[in-house]
């Protein structure tokens, strides 16, 4: 019965300082290195920043690698292969090479920008870029505007303009041609570039009685399974909508579930991302059941839901977990940014 | 009135007369210069100042408004902020306090939650289980876990080659004197394992925070290690009076570890010397030995420290005594007259003395009145006695080494001696400010119902409120002035019993609310203290924030959520005028979203899901048009008697909807509209010629012979129908 030699879930907590706006890992160039790309925002000095630093296997601190100074604070940052993409507050949206970023020199720069009055009016609430195989960029903002904007010269169209009566909240790319967006009441749009003019299917946002509306904050597609978006928003609420069940929303977790699991949270969950490490023998996955879910939120807790067992709980801060990323090369490794100006980072055994 | 200064009687009229409140110098009035950078060109019309979070001013900058119609990429304004001043002391920087700050919330809250189910369980009058600990054990917990915060004075390691000349450690971080602070607090009032070898602590405490003491005098500690930076340039150490003189000083404040090394460092160790001054080298050593057999009333010593330690007082006293009859009996012995270095026996020799406790050397080898006290504890009186003849010889130490300016941990120290907790707890808000003392109340009152009183006690002068609720409100005010830090002081207000839950409210209330994420955290504070009215009041705000800045979507879904109906209904009206000029059948799409948000028949809507029903009344007929389907025809029927049968219809579209409907009314397969119904879209026509007739009527936008159009319509469709049910 010994528990000798049980390796331990490693969480290393690092002070920053600055208020972290959102933060992703970038591919690293060599299988020894290890690097992340942190929106910063300084309060002392009111200034924004986005910064690349590398994480030091033993003492797993983070460098500085190179930093670039952004117009304005950063809403959102996704990274691939490839590219990173930020977009900010007052409506632009810069793209960056990822390994470009990652050399070691004070600053880097952004491949493409776009941004004026035809792009998006205010924040830029979500941006997307597809994997590998598309350079086109989606952005969703507050003002009801989907934009795709082109890696390659930063030229951008208009993929429809709400004007206002409706916002965008969150978005991800299904497949090439395919994006999905979230909103305001839970709503989530299915958008297909070849039938373009208006969404190809909407889910109203109607989780059952008795459950409060809420905003969508975080949507994933698994690229295995692209008719199935993942969505996480408000009141604990994470859910899956298939396309082929448009009316059946299988839910994860949120109050007021039917479920016998305790939710592990009630408040915001800021981010979903579909987990790609887990323990469980591949006969498990039946092409039925939903692929494991990772999730953080507002009450500080970075949790992991399998459908039809006991969440587990990685992390329980005693402040907000506001966004965190899962190192797609070494998935054992998740990236977190905390409320209080902190960082922290999960090795998980 | 308590604000007023004592009058200034030489000019002969008291201050009171000329409204005068606080002393005025005009030396002190030094205008300062903020610039703002607005960026805005020239004209600038207006200007407004507001205050902003905290000490920041918000500035708002107005442009003249444009008349040239060319430059529109202009802005219009610029609202920016302007910090005034300097908030704190350098010691600790902003980051670090917020830091400070973080880490608290957590001992702080669980500290506070013991409290009250420990009074819960004595107010059921059950006796604590014995395997409960007693309360001073959790105030350590607490007081262990805050201080970890406040920093780590640890020193490096250790490296592996040794350098001989490095007497002083090296610290990982400069000692703050916010933790020295929290220490003697901590030693004083809450631990009571460590009462019995105080002195001992006090000796670890100097040890550690000697640096801070003192402002502007020399300490032993600063001594060293401008001597530490010399020694490597002296030949023969022994021969200057300065090494000698450093040696007592550490040796009277007990940094033994640091006199036995740079006794080490003495000429007659080296093995050329050996030979010639074996004499002395044995006084050397012998006195080297004696300092590390020095007996302690501890329990233990850190590793790399030296002594003997002793727990329990008789083994203590058998073992001091002895030591000191060693050290008599080198003072007399006959190698001293052997011993040629006149500056070494002389050393040895004072070393001796202040082993033997001779005031008048300990007096002249210690700097600060502090250090002086400290030495008093090692070599004259070195078990704990009470605090009040502890407190009359740290007054016998300052008459001795008078500093005119005393360190902010000095007054500290000297009110935690006096045992003046009201001196106490102003010098921790005055020196270490409003962190401390919110904070370190606890520490005060962990032992003493003298302090428990004086904190708890409701004061009329203060509002009615306690000493200890005084000062949470203050700290929580100061977090609240913080864009970062707001959150966490919740944590503090919620623990004040009067005045707490009403500050919060207002706190939340203003807190703003432009962006979502920023609303959704405050949203989440209210829940947590089912603040729902607070919560109803901030997305009613925001709804019509995001109202006035165009994202109706948003506006509508949070003033939903906040079950507005009042203001639903006003939306609405506004929202009706832009659909008449938008929707003309096909821009349906815009609108999509928005009708989905607003959701079905039965959600709370104010009057709004008549969009919902006026689309799906479009979608019909425009379904029955293109595929002249008698089936969806039919239902458009239904959805246009529902649209006007329902009072939530706005009458400006009762119109354009029965013009609509003339192409239902004209349906070439037979009539689909019944008597009864026809007779009820006939009185609403009726209805509304009256109403054209009323000033305030909105004439829709259609055709000029719509109203005969439809009239006639129906009545011949009336003609069909009854035909049809003949």
């Amino acid at each position: 019965m010994a528990v000798i030699g049980i390796p331990q879930t490693q969480i290393h907590r690092l002070p920053q300082y600055r208020y972290v706006d959102s933060i992703r890992w970038l591919p690293s160039v060599s299988p020894l290195q290890q690097s992340a790309i942190v929106a910063f925002f300084d309060t002392d000095a009111d200034t924004p920043s986005l910064e690349v630093h590398s994480l030091d296997q033993e003492s797993r601190s983070l460098d500085l690698v190179s930093s670039w100074v952004p117009p304005s604070r950063i809403s959102s940052l996704k990274c691939t292969q490839a590219f990173a993409v930020a977009s900010t507050v007052s409506g632009s949206l810069h793209v960056f090479s990822a390994t470009e970023a990652q050399d070691p020199s004070p600053a880097f720069r952004s491949v493409v920008s776009a941004d004026g009055k035809g792009f998006h009016v205010g924040r830029i609430a979500g941006v997307d870029l597809m994997g590998c195989g598309s350079n086109e960029c989606v952005s969703v903002g507050e003002d009801g505007r989907v934009n795709l904007v082109r890696v390659l010269d930063g030229s951008y169209r208009k993929v429809f303009d709400g004007n206002g009566l409706v916002s965008y909240t969150a978005v991800k790319w299904a497949s090439p041609t395919e994006f999905v967006t979230g909103g305001c009441g839970f709503g989530l749009q299915w958008w297909d570039l070849r039938r373009p003019g208006s969404a190809v299917a909407q889910f109203k946002g109607n989780l059952g009685k008795g459950r409060t509306s809420g905003i969508i904050h975080s949507i994933d597609v698994h690229p295995s399974r692209k008719h199935t978006c993942l969505a996480g928003g408000s009141a604990g609420t994470v859910f899956a909508w298939d396309l082929r069940y448009q009316h059946q929303p299988i839910i994860l977790s949120g109050t007021g579930n039917d479920t016998a699991a305790q939710p592990l949270s009630e408040s915001e969950v800021w981010e979903v991302q579909y987990e790609s490490y887990t323990k469980s023998s591949m006969n498990n996955f039946s092409s039925s059941k939903l692929l494991p879910a990772m999730f953080c939120s507002e009450d500080g807790i970075l949790g992991v839901i399998d459908q039809g067992e006991e969440p587990t709980e990685l992390l329980a801060e005693p402040c907000a977990i506001n966004s965190f990323d899962i190192d797609r090369q070494n998935p054992s490794e998740v990236i977190c940014s905390l409320e209080w100006e902190s960082i922290a980072i999960v090795s998980r055994p | 009135m308590p604000g007023l200064a004592p009058g200034d009687s030489a000019g002969g009229v008291p201050d009171s007369v000329n409204g005068t409140l606080v002393p005025y110098s005009s030396d002190s009035h030094v205008s300062a210069i903020y610039p703002l950078r607005h960026g805005l060109n020239p004209p600038i019309s207006r200007v407004s100042v507001s205050w902003g979070r905290g000490n920041s001013l918000r500035v708002s900058v107005f442009r003249q408004p444009d008349s040239d119609p060319k430059s529109d990429g202009e802005v219009g304004g610029r609202v920016v902020e302007v910090t005034l001043g300097k908030s704190r002391d350098g010691e600790i920087s902003d980051a670090q306090w917020r830091k400070i700050a973080y880490g608290s919330v957590s001992p702080f809250a669980l500290l506070q939650s013991r409290k009250n189910s420990t009074a819960s369980l004595s107010r059921m009058q059950l006796s604590p289980s014995p395997y409960h600990l007693e309360w001073w054990e959790y105030v350590m917990e607490y007081s262990k876990d805050i201080s970890s915060l406040l920093g780590d004075p640890k020193t490096a390691l250790a490296p592996l080659i040794e350098d001989p000349n490095e007497v002083f450690p090296k610290k990982v971080e400069e000692p703050s004197s916010l933790k020295a602070a929290w220490e003697l607090m901590e030693m004083f009032y809450v631990d009571k394992l460590s009462q019995a070898w105080l002195p001992e602590r006090l000796v670890d405490w100097l040890a550690d925070y000697d640096s801070l003491i003192s402002i502007d005098l020399p300490t032993v500690h600063s001594k060293l290690v401008e001597f530490q930076n010399q020694i490597v340039t002296l030949q023969v150490i022994e021969d200057d009076p300065r090494y000698w003189d450093l040696i007592s000083s550490a040796l009277a404040v007990g940094w033994l570890e640091i006199v036995v090394k740079l006794l080490r460092l003495h000429g007659s160790y080296r093995l050329d010397q050996l030979g010639r001054r074996e004499t002395e080298n044995g006084l050397v050593e012998a006195v080297a030995v004696l300092i590390s057999k020095m007996p302690r009333m501890r329990p233990a010593i850190d590793a790399g420290k030296i002594g003997e330690c002793f727990k329990a007082k008789p083994d203590f006293v058998k073992a001091w005594e002895r030591w000191r009859a060693q050290i008599t009996k080198l003072d007399s012995s006959a190698f001293w007259v052997q011993c040629d270095h006149r500056q070494t026996r002389e050393g040895l020799k004072n070393m001796l003395q202040i082993m033997l406790g001779n005031v008048d050397v300990l007096c002249s080898s210690t700097c600060h009145w502090m250090e002086l006290y400290i030495s008093h504890f090692l070599y004259i009186r070195p078990f704990t006695a009470g605090l009040e003849s502890m407190y009359s010889l740290a007054q016998k130490c300052i008459r001795l080494k008078h500093t005119s300016n005393p360190h902010k941990l000095m007054r500290l120290m000297i009110g935690i001696l006096g045992e003046n907790n009201e001196v106490v707890l102003a010098e921790c808000s005055r020196g270490f400010g409003t962190w401390m003392v919110a904070h370190a109340i606890e520490l005060l009152t962990a032992g003493s119902n003298e302090a428990d009183i004086l904190v708890h006690e409701e004061r009329e002068d203060l509002g009615g409120i306690s000493l200890e609720e005084l000062h949470r409100l203050v700290y929580a005010q100061l977090l609240s002035s913080h864009l970062l830090t707001w959150q966490i002081a919740p944590i503090y207000l919620t623990s004040c019993m009067r005045q707490g839950m009403g500050l919060l409210e207002i706190l939340l209330l203003k807190q703003p609310v432009q962006e979502n994420q920023m609303l959704l955290k405050n949203l989440e504070i209210c829940r947590l203290y089912e603040l729902d009215g607070i919560s109803s009041h901030l997305m009613e705000i925001s709804g019509m924030y995001h109202w006035k800045h165009g994202r109706k979507g948003c506006a509508v879904f949070w003033l939903q959520q906040a079950h507005d109906e009042v203001r639903l209904s006003r939306i609405a009206s506004q929202l009706f005028d832009s659909v008449g000029k938008s929707i003309s059948g096909e821009s349906f799409k815009q609108w999509e979203g928005l009708i989905e948000l607003l959701g079905s028949e039965g959600q709370l809507a104010g009057g709004l899901n008549f969009l919902h029903k006026y689309r799906d009344f479009k979608k019909c007929l425009q379904h029955a048009e293109s595929r002249k389907d008698a089936d969806a025809a039919r239902q458009a029927v239904e959805s246009l008697m529902s649209l006007m049968r329902n009072a939530s219809t706005p009458q400006r579209f009762w119109l354009p909807i029965l013009y609509d409907a003339v192409k239902l009314l004209s349906w070439d397969e037979g009539p689909l509209i019944n008597v009864s119904q026809t007779n009820l879209l006939l009185n609403k026509l009726q209805e509304l010629s009256v109403a054209r007739l009323r000033p305030d009527f909105v004439e829709p936008e259609l055709p000029t012979q719509a109203l005969n159009h439809v009239r006639y319509s129906l009545g011949t469709n009336l003609g069909r129908a009854i035909l049809g049910e003949l």
